[in-house]
């Protein structure tokens, strides 16, 4: 994990130290995400969203004890041709959001993704309805592993509404820190209220 | 190693905002007669080579990792706790090689997001766990603590010496090298890491000694709980 | 004036070639490790460890009869050095095998996908095997250090005074940026080896030794040419500029300079001598039960004309016609460019006349009919998926599809 991880941390790590870059609370209470939405967080979070190199613009990224252990995606509403993460290498496409997606296709763009990150070996799983605020939306679970062969657990909640996609994505390492925050992730996904309503 | 040098580079320049060892608040110290499960040291040393590149060095390595390891169990063993070496290298499947993984990503996101991003969820006090699935390591291999030692580092050959020396000649930098450890104590019966710390090694502590290594190990130990 | 003839010293002294460097010999069968501190320690150790990664790697594909199979494949070339050999099947969608110098053998499922029958799998063991048996390795990394040492001593000169622009013309970008990457922090093995680029003699060699390990094998000497011939095709249908120039990263391309002149040695070679062994139904059956992951790992790249040229070929050789052609559907609904979601149907609905067709096809073709606005054939689609996935994880889903379709004819 250092060697692999090393690189990325440490140029972010070099980034921050240097300035350009901070790490924000996102205390316990509202958070927005972007003019979208917010959710209600029950615990103390990090806004890491600076420090991830591979977001993509309108993307959130929170975090408790760094995105090796416990990451939250909540996008603010990927419009056609968004993807969730950023591709950095030309030949190296990321996931792109099309407003007609069926809704396996929805499933399929955020596993996908989640491979894009770097994990390996993405399955999704309980695919169950949900809402996403007031939007009928779809839930589901996940599990993949990094390349180190550290088994990681995810749960992600989707919804479209007006021609743009929501995702709240939970990844976390199945040993302890998934299973520590459920709770937490569940009662997030709960909170959903949609502004301007 | 970079995160390691960076660490170590920032604390050597007081340029952190943290101190260096870590000790969780509300730990319990180890008995008096704690058994240690003591992790064999990961080490990896390497020569820069004249024109810039790292060349690993397998002696280097070996000789360091044994050095570290006899001089972390005389320590020990002075301050009367009983010692078990596990060679990680063994555990290949299972929870325990998944709980092995988990404590390389707790003490990366240690050394990154506690010593150099100081996140503010992480701002009052050390407070670091692998969760109570470690007790399936205890039993498994005994302790009621574990230790983990890392150590990465480079040296610059002879010839790198003299490129050094012109390129400084000529106001030209150069990457020199440098190495540095880590070490973390968890407690096996809740997985909490009671405390951390991070050396980077002074000239005449050359971990390939093994008077070097002891004086390594007495340095970054200095600060542990036993 | 001091201070020049330090630095010319200095030059001078890195630029001299290794003048200990032993001459490089063809491989002992039976290696043990080598004495410590010497640079085979140094890489042997590097390798060590990359290969403990790989047995961790979320990567790995364990499956036994298929690392069996292709164990059986690579000692049938590798001969005496069968027993020095540990091989890893890594669940990677690109054409790639290595053996390292510690006799670690990786081999991609992308390779795995791109072979249409056993013999040419063997060849790119044998290329492989010839690397490891002439200590290839070994000498990639001596080049690469001549080639920093003598960057370094042209920089050291030109900033001497000069500007230190073009200090490094003539030395390929990718090799100093692989002497600045710390080898002891690489511990996946592709990268080890892309550290130490081989030479094109060392690729003609090794496609020499792997064209004679292949035809002492039994096996067909044109599974040599045709295979890298297959490669350059699939390159050549890429989605991306690069790939299709062959300048991509990590594109095989980059540590195995491939060009016509090769291709010819290699079919000059099989000129005039007997046909051997193919292997092409007992290659297909063994690849089939991992047809689909590794198909799906390969949308995972997204190169959809590398995909379907790919596909393309394989469904040629025929057999597994419903697995491939569901495939091929999915390269068309994944890409989307115009009328590329007729293509998905089209190819979907050739998927179904063969019995190998995923249950999933009749469900694609559904979605793909709603969007079309054809309720009635998207009705037909989702009713056969249903019939067909009794215990479907997304059953409710379809059979919601299926209610908003009545609703919206009866409105």
């Amino acid at each position: 994990m250092r060697n692999v991880i090393a690189a990325v941390t440490s140029a972010a790590a070099l980034l921050l130290l240097a300035g350009c870059m901070t790490v924000v609370d996102a205390p316990v209470g509202t958070y927005k995400v972007g003019e979208a939405y917010q959710v209600s967080l029950g615990r103390h979070w990090a806004d890491v969203s600076a420090i991830m190199l591979d977001r993509s613009h309108g993307v959130h990224v929170l975090s408790v004890d760094g995105p090796l252990l416990n990451r939250l995606y909540l996008s603010e509403g990927l419009g056609a041709g968004d993807s969730l993460v950023k591709s950095t290498v030309k030949e190296k496409p990321t996931p792109t959001y099309k407003t007609d997606f069926s809704p396996t296709e929805t499933v399929e763009f955020v596993a996908d993704s989640v491979a894009a990150l770097g994990y390996q070996k993405v399955e999704t799983s309980h695919l169950r309805p949900g809402r996403f605020g007031n939007e009928d939306g779809l839930r589901f679970d996940l599990v993949a592993k990094t390349t180190d062969g550290l088994d990681v657990s995810g749960s992600a909640m989707i919804a479209q509404k007006g021609g743009r996609l929501y995702v709240i994505l939970f990844l976390a390492p199945t040993e302890h820190f998934f299973g520590d925050a459920a709770p937490e992730i569940d009662a997030i996904m709960n909170s959903v209220q949609f502004h301007g309503v | 190693m970079r995160v390691w040098l960076i660490v170590a580079a920032c604390l050597a320049m007081a340029a952190c905002t943290t101190t260096q060892a870590k000790l969780a608040t509300t730990a319990d110290r180890p008995s008096p007669n704690a058994e240690i499960l003591a992790l064999q040291p990961d080490v990896q040393l390497a020569i820069i080579t004249a024109g810039g590149v790292t060349e690993p060095r397998a002696d280097w390595s070996t000789a360091a990792r044994d050095n570290i390891a006899a001089a972390i169990k005389g320590a020990l063993s002075a301050k009367g706790l009983k010692y078990t070496a596990l060679d990680p290298t063994t555990v290949e499947s299972g929870r325990n090689a998944q709980l092995l993984r988990l404590n390389n990503a707790v003490g990366q996101s240690i050394l990154t997001y506690d010593y150099l991003i100081q996140l503010p969820t992480h701002a009052n006090g050390f407070d670091w766990t692998l969760g109570d699935g470690v007790k399936t390591l205890a039993t498994t291999y005994g302790g009621d603590y574990a230790l983990f030692v890392n150590a990465r580092g480079s040296y610059s050959s002879d010839a790198r010496k003299a490129v050094i020396v012109v390129a400084a000649v000529l106001g030209v930098s150069v990457p020199t090298g440098g190495q540095a450890l880590d070490a973390s104590l968890v407690d096996m019966r809740t997985g909490r890491i009671v405390w951390f710390n991070v050396a980077q090694a002074s000239p005449d502590a050359d971990m390939r000694t093994p008077e070097g290594a002891q004086s390594l190990v007495k340095d970054v130990l200095k600060s542990a709980p036993f | 004036m001091r201070f020049a003839k330090l630095i010319a010293g200095v030059a001078l002294a890195l630029s001299a070639p290794l003048a200990s460097a032993a001459p490089v010999l063809e491989r002992q069968p039976h290696l043990r490790p080598p004495d410590a501190g010497s640079e085979e320690a140094g890489l042997w150790d590097a390798t060590d460890k990359a290969e403990r990664a790989a047995r961790a790697s979320g990567e790995l594909d364990a499956d036994p009869e298929l690392n069996a199979y292709v164990k059986h494949v690579l000692c049938r070339v590798a001969q005496e050095y069968c027993d020095d050999l540990r091989l890893y099947v890594m669940d990677r969608p690109f054409f790639n095998a290595t053996a390292a110098p510690n006799g670690y053998v990786e081999v991609w499922s992308g390779l795995l996908l791109r072979a249409r029958n056993e013999a040419e799998l063997a060849f790119v063991l044998a290329h492989e095997t010839t690397h490891f048996a002439r200590n290839h390795s070994l000498a990639a990394e001596r080049h690469l250090k001549d080639q920093a040492n003598g960057a370094m001593a042209l920089g050291l000169i030109l900033s001497a005074g000069m500007m230190a622009g073009g200090a490094y013309a003539g030395v390929s970008a990718s090799t100093i940026a692989n002497a600045n990457t710390s080898i002891i922090n690489i511990s996946y093995l592709g990268a080890v080896v892309s550290y130490f680029q081989f030479s094109r003699e060392q690729e003609a060699e090794a496609d020499q030794g792997g064209f004679d390990r292949l035809v002492a094998a039994g096996y067909d000497p044109n599974a040599a040419a045709s295979i890298w011939q297959h490669l350059i095709d699939e390159h050549g249908q890429s989605d991306f500029d690069a790939v299709r120039k062959g300048h991509a990263a990590g594109s095989i391309f980059n540590t195995h300079p491939l060009d016509g002149e090769r291709l010819s040695a290699l079919a000059a070679a099989a000129k005039g001598k007997p046909a051997g062994d193919l292997g092409v139904e007992r290659y297909r059956a063994a690849i089939r039960p991992h047809l689909t992951a590794f198909l799906r790992n390969d949308l995972l790249r997204r190169d959809f004309g590398e995909t379907l040229s790919l596909i393309d070929r394989l469904m040629a050789d025929g057999g597994d016609a419903g697995v491939l052609g569901f495939y091929r559907g999915e390269c068309f609904r994944l890409r989307r460019g115009p009328e590329d979601a007729d293509r998905a149907i089209k190819a979907y609905e050739a998927a179904t006349t063969a019995v190998d067709a995923p249950t999933e096809t009749w469900r694609e073709l559904g979605d793909l009919y709603v969007r079309q606005h054809d309720a009635t054939k998207a009705r037909v689609a989702y009713h056969a998926y249903l019939d067909r996935a009794p215990d479907a994880q997304d059953r409710w889903l379809v059979e919601s599809q299926l209610k908003k379709l009545d609703q919206s004819e009866g409105t």
